[in-house]
């Protein structure tokens, strides 16, 4: 069964459970400079109008059906998970080139400096195959993360508006 | 039952292959290639020779028997094709075998360009690009007998050649024929605060030089001879003054070539039914609307599938070529998108430095022309399709998202303006 992530923003107030969520389950070693896979925004833009939009986001890999990062990986470091649907790798031949950062439009993946190798949001893939909830959705008090399976997401109307913006920035997959 | 030929197994070649498996599982798939190798990506080359990566990492589908039986192909290893006969779909090898096709994918891509000057063919002179030159450079570095080393061309592979010497402590100079170097790239401004990182860490810069000749000395030594009159010697040279799309075993007559075969969206050359991908095809480049030879990985592979999936009667569309580029070399990363030569006088140019980020940016009107960014490798994703949205929708303001990845980032509000994000769509 494929996975994807939703987000609900208005019930997201960037309160950073999310990343704590992530750093624990990835051993993020924050205080040594390390990135977290999550990233989550307050912050302020400006509208059309004038006026100012206050922004609460969360936001990690996408995981694209059609990700930009598997190809432009150089060492072949990264691949789709059949079962979830979620994009892996395994950076065992990673250099560190970071040519997966420059083709993914969201930031996603991130330079560990320790190892001098590429890392990103797996989707918790593990956890996922064991019946769990990745670990920044079991951290999200609010209800504003989910990880629900392909075929139901498919078919809410978030879904669609999902696989249009998808379409636009051509990371769905041929038909 | 349909039989396609694939000339040339790189990434463009690997990824046509696959393109036309996935769409028809019964096709006949012959391969051509003229190593004995599995696809083989050119930039891992120094990275294998400075030990970041096993041999078998360079190459990253496996080996040839693995792809072969993955991809279900007839695989004609070493054997290189030196004739194609484009109005019978036809092709011959240097062994003298003809065979005939329902469509052909040329991908043979492209080899280093060396000048043909005096002792170019010296013990000690050779590029980077092949197996072969990854495993002499490593041979060579790990022999403890280089004592100095010679880069003729500031290039992407160039700079990673010289970072391998400059890694093991081993003198190395970095010579350019032009005086700015990457000035297809970079702004002189981004170029300075580069090579200066680069001096910083021990390489030393010569621009503005024309290698003439080289000479070897009873020693084994190599001196190189600049038009100039300069003399540089070292143990090893290495040249990487750039790449040519391997089309020797073509007539220019029968099909249609500028800087590499042309190639319409749907990967198709001039000659219905033959095909062409990655580093010897120039494609359509959306900032520019024609068609250039952008030799990148990403583009073989993107490329080489769309021609697949055609050729075996599905329905692709390649997005189309840019001129992008992300440096990494002796810790500093620099990303260029777009082209610098593109901006004008009259146009608007952005400029920001601290101590860990430096933007420079053309625009003029709507049009962005370039953006090259020091210090900020993961967002150069997000950058670039900044870029490209100004090309494709440049009414359209950045997403949410973007916007508060640069800020967060440290991009200033002023950059984001300048990208045309000012405002929410």
């Amino acid at each position: 069964m494929k996975y994807v992530f939703t987000f609900d923003e208005d019930r997201c107030s960037a309160c950073g459970a999310c990343r704590m969520g992530c750093i624990d389950q990835n051993d993020i070693d924050i205080e040594s400079g390390e990135s977290c896979f999550r990233r989550t925004y307050e912050d302020e833009i400006e509208l059309k109008d004038g006026g100012l939009y206050c922004v609460y986001l969360s936001a990690a890999c996408m995981h694209c059906e059609n990700a930009p990062c598997i190809d432009a990986c150089p060492a072949g470091c990264i691949k789709k998970d059949q079962e979830t649907g979620f994009t892996v790798y395994d950076n065992t031949n990673c250099i560190g080139c970071k040519s997966c950062a420059l083709a993914c439009p969201f930031g996603a993946p991130v330079f560990r400096k320790s190892d001098g190798k590429m890392v990103k949001c797996d989707g918790c893939n593990i956890r996922v195959k064991n019946g769990l909830k990745p670990a920044c959705v079991r951290a999200c008090s609010f209800g504003a993360l989910d990880c629900v399976a392909e075929a139901d997401f498919n078919a809410s109307e978030g879904g669609k508006a999902c696989s249009q913006l998808l379409k636009n920035l051509g990371l769905q997959k041929y038909s | 039952m349909k039989k396609v030929a694939i000339l040339g197994f790189g990434a463009a070649g690997y990824h046509g292959a696959q393109g036309v498996r996935m769409t028809d599982a019964e096709a006949v798939i012959d391969v051509y290639t003229d190593t004995a190798f599995g696809p083989h990506n050119p930039m891992l080359t120094t990275y294998y020779a400075k030990n970041a990566l096993p041999y078998q990492g360079m190459f990253p589908y496996g080996s040839l028997e693995e792809v072969q039986e993955r991809l279900n192909l007839q695989v004609f290893r070493a054997s290189p094709v030196a004739e194609l006969k484009t109005a019978e779909k036809a092709i011959r090898t240097a062994g003298g075998r003809t065979a005939w096709y329902d469509s052909i994918l040329i991908a043979t891509g492209a080899s280093a360009f060396v000048p043909k000057i005096p002792g170019a063919g010296l013990p000690g002179v050779f590029s980077m690009r092949t197996e072969a030159d990854a495993r002499y450079l490593k041979e060579r570095l790990e022999s403890g007998a280089v004592r100095s080393g010679l880069v003729v061309g500031i290039s992407w592979s160039g700079i990673k050649v010289a970072e391998n010497f400059a890694q093991r402590g081993i003198p190395c100079t970095l010579m350019n024929r032009s005086a700015q170097a990457f000035s297809h790239a970079l702004f002189p401004e981004t170029a300075e605060r580069v090579l200066a990182h680069f001096q910083e860490r021990g390489l030393q810069i010569s621009l503005g030089k024309t290698l003439q000749r080289i000479e070897q000395g009873a020693d084994g030594g190599l001196s190189a001879f600049t038009r100039d009159g300069q003399q540089l010697t070292a143990d090893i040279i290495v040249m990487t003054s750039g790449i040519r799309p391997n089309l020797d075993f073509l007539s220019t007559e029968d099909i249609c070539t500028e800087g590499g075969l042309l190639v319409d969206p749907h990967m198709e050359t001039c000659v219905p039914g033959i095909y062409a991908a990655g580093d010897c095809c120039a494609a359509y480049d959306i900032f520019t609307g024609t068609q250039k030879n952008i030799a990148l990985w990403m583009n073989s592979v993107e490329q080489g599938r769309v021609a697949g999936v055609n050729m075996a009667g599905g329905s692709a569309r390649f997005r189309g070529n840019l001129p992008v580029s992300l440096g990494h070399c002796l810790g500093l990363d620099f990303l260029s998108v777009g082209d610098p030569s593109a901006a004008v006088p009259t146009g608007r140019v952005y400029e920001y430095a601290d101590k860990q980020l430096y933007i420079r940016a053309a625009r003029n009107g709507r049009k962005l022309h370039c953006i090259n960014v020091i210090g900020a490798a993961e967002c150069s994703g997000a950058i670039k399709n900044a870029f490209i949205k100004s090309i494709e929708a440049p009414d359209a303001a950045l997403s949410i998202q973007t916007a508060c990845l640069l800020r967060s980032q440290g991009f200033p509000d002023d950059f984001i303006k300048f990208l045309g994000g000012k405002h929410l769509d």
